[in-house]
């Protein structure tokens, strides 16, 4: 089952890396939104001191707030390709040839939920990297006022991971149980724009409403940008009720709870038909 | 010799009301190629999906290899090879990476991984191509490369459904050079659907012909065609009516005569011996011809006649395409054709 498991998981990781559409496309939002909202939306401006820090929750600037939730966002538009692969690959054989082997449904769900999971951590520091640039070359850049010890970078890491092999999860429960790209696309883009529109990635969490901080307070998406704020800006885990293991073991729960979802779709999918 | 399919009162029903495969029962003998024939539709890619772990049956067993397909459906991936009609090769892998990935779901041994590979890659002839993408490969090269994935890890039985759908005459003929090879190095079993008749009656040792989901005729070519009473000759008269084939059923040596459109088919045992007799009978009961021709039965004889209808997968092939494949087919057997 690893060998078999390990063949799986590299073929996706093949076909990732030969399509660099899927990765450009993947980055395209969050740079974008990077570029667009994070220049425009200069709290600086308006606000000052403790009062710009309550509302963004220790971070230095907007843009630095927006850079971490959109390292976090990152991890949806990039996994959104691997359930668009399941549909893909039934629609052109491959998944067939698959399931006509004596490969487990276990595997052949198991390596795309690795490739899902192991993918956008680069996707991320990629968008980190390019945010700090922006500053270097006279933009308003993201300033990483922390010193990120190990087990922090850890942390920011697993966070990533996590909301990677969660939203993974979900876009294979969904590509396992449609048959057309359109219908899984108009699906996808009526989930993830809510989710991201309910998280803390792009509002400030001062001025949200309370109705909203609550409803994003159990968004995996704030769970996993919690971590990475908490972890990026000096001073920022006074603004947070809990230390970023307690979102990671929520952001867990979430994952769990998918993985399970997709498991049984995944089964049901690759099991012979009735 | 012992059976490697045993199927009995095989049976498939679609949403309680599409009866695709109906309580259909053979054997196929270990080493045997068996085909099976039949029209879009008939049942023949639902049989191999059942007998292939890929489709539950509503009733009836299969046997395949020794394991109960039904109840161990993954002991059967294991022991058998699938080549399926559209193509499944991963257009993104190389041959080389499409093959190393079925060497490790099929449980190939690592270390003879390279070799085999290395051995499929050069008897399918795309040793030269093994390190280009599948996505370059001309259909021909894809058809051998879904050969070679399907017989990596050298499986017993080998399904080949409808495998060389859509491949231009040459490549057809090379495809089959391949499997007869295997048949002969390996003692393969080979199970395959096709809609080309001329293929199976050259290829195969015993056929299936399957209608509306009903097995309606088995037997070798040979059998099959001696069951339809000998040669066809078909009568173009000027005219039709009772009397035309009360004068061609009184001829001797006839043993049927059937009407369709004015045009009489009659069978008989030794039909270019019958055409002199038939024009001179017709001649002094008055009855003008337009044509008289003679055919050998074949298998679209077969068809026609165990179906009531005839092989309809040629339509759009010119008269020369069908010669030419017929002639490539026979050449690269080196079999004659009766």
């Amino acid at each position: 089952m690893i060998r078999e498991l390990n063949a799986l998981t590299r073929r996706e990781l093949l076909r990732i890396a030969r399509n660099p559409q899927a990765i450009i496309t993947a980055l395209l939002l969050p740079i974008l939104y990077l570029l667009l909202f994070g220049q425009a939306f200069n709290l600086g401006a308006v606000l000052a001191g403790p009062e710009l820090a309550r509302v963004l929750r220790g971070a230095p600037s907007y843009f630095s707030y927006f850079s971490a939730g959109m390292a976090g966002f990152v991890a949806v538009t990039a996994t959104l390709f691997i359930g668009a692969n399941v549909i893909f690959d039934r629609l052109f054989g491959v998944l067939k040839r698959t399931a006509a082997s004596p490969a487990t449904a276990t595997s052949i769900f198991g390596s795309r939920l690795l490739a899902g999971s192991i993918q956008p951590i680069g996707l991320a520091f990629l968008v980190l990297g390019l945010a700090v640039l922006l500053g270097k070359l006279g933009l308003t850049g993201l300033d990483v006022t922390a010193s990120v010890t190990p087990v922090g970078a850890a942390e920011v890491v697993l966070a990533v991971v996590i909301l990677s092999a969660m939203f993974a999860s979900l876009f294979l429960a969904i590509g396992f149980s449609i048959e057309q790209p359109q219908t899984y696309f108009a699906v996808v883009n009526a989930i993830n724009l809510p989710v991201l529109l309910t998280s803390v990635a792009l509002y400030p969490w001062g001025i949200m409403p309370v109705w909203l901080q609550n409803v994003a307070s159990y968004n995996p998406i704030t769970l996993a940008v919690n971590v990475l704020r908490e972890n990026l800006f000096a001073g920022a885990t006074a603004y947070y009720p809990y230390d970023p293991a307690v979102y990671l073991l929520g952001l867990f729960g979430w994952a769990m709870a998918m993985f399970v979802l997709a498991t049984l779709l995944a089964r049901r999918a690759l099991a012979p038909r009735r | 010799m012992t059976d490697a399919i045993t199927v009995s009162g095989l049976s498939k029903t679609f949403n309680g009301t599409v009866h695709a495969v109906q309580n259909i029962s053979f054997n196929v003998t270990a080493g045997e190629a068996f085909g099976f024939l039949g029209p879009n539709g008939a049942g023949k890619t639902t049989t191999v999906s059942m007998l292939t772990g890929g489709l539950a049956p509503t009733a009836g067993s299969a046997v395949v290899d020794g394991v109960d397909v039904f109840h161990h459906p993954h002991e059967i991936k294991k022991r058998i090879g699938l080549v399926f009609q559209e193509s499944t090769a991963d257009s993104d892998l190389t041959g080389r990476e499409n093959l190393e990935l079925a060497a490790a779901l099929f449980g190939v041994p690592r270390r003879t991984t390279n070799q085999t590979i290395d051995s499929l890659l050069e008897r399918m002839q795309i040793g030269d191509a093994a390190d280009r993408l599948a996505k370059t490969y001309s259909g021909g090269m894809r058809r051998r490369l879904e050969l070679a994935v399907g017989i990596i890890h050298s499986p017993r039985v080998l399904f080949l459904d409808e495998p060389t759908l859509g491949l231009d005459p040459q490549g057809r003929a090379g495809f089959w050079r391949y499997v007869q090879e295997l048949r002969k190095d390996h003692g393969m079993t080979v199970f395959v659907t096709t809609h080309y008749l001329d293929e199976a009656d050259t290829l195969c040792d015993r056929l299936a012909i399957i209608d509306h989901g009903h097995i309606v005729a088995t037997g070798t070519p040979s059998e099959l065609k001696d069951r339809l009473g000998g040669d066809i000759v078909t009568v173009r008269p000027l005219r039709s009516g009772p009397d035309v084939e009360a004068t061609l059923k009184g001829l001797p040596g006839v043993v049927s005569v059937s009407a369709s459109d004015g045009t009489y088919r009659v069978k008989a045992p030794r039909g270019e011996e019958l055409i002199p007799t038939l024009v001179e009978a017709c001649t002094r009961a008055g009855v003008g011809l337009a044509g008289v021709s003679l055919k050998r039965p074949s298998l679209d004889e077969v068809f026609l006649e165990f179906t009531g209808r005839e092989y309809r997968e040629d339509e759009g092939m010119t008269a020369t395409d069908r010669a030419v494949r017929v002639g490539q087919v026979q050449q690269a057997f080196g079999r004659a054709r009766r």
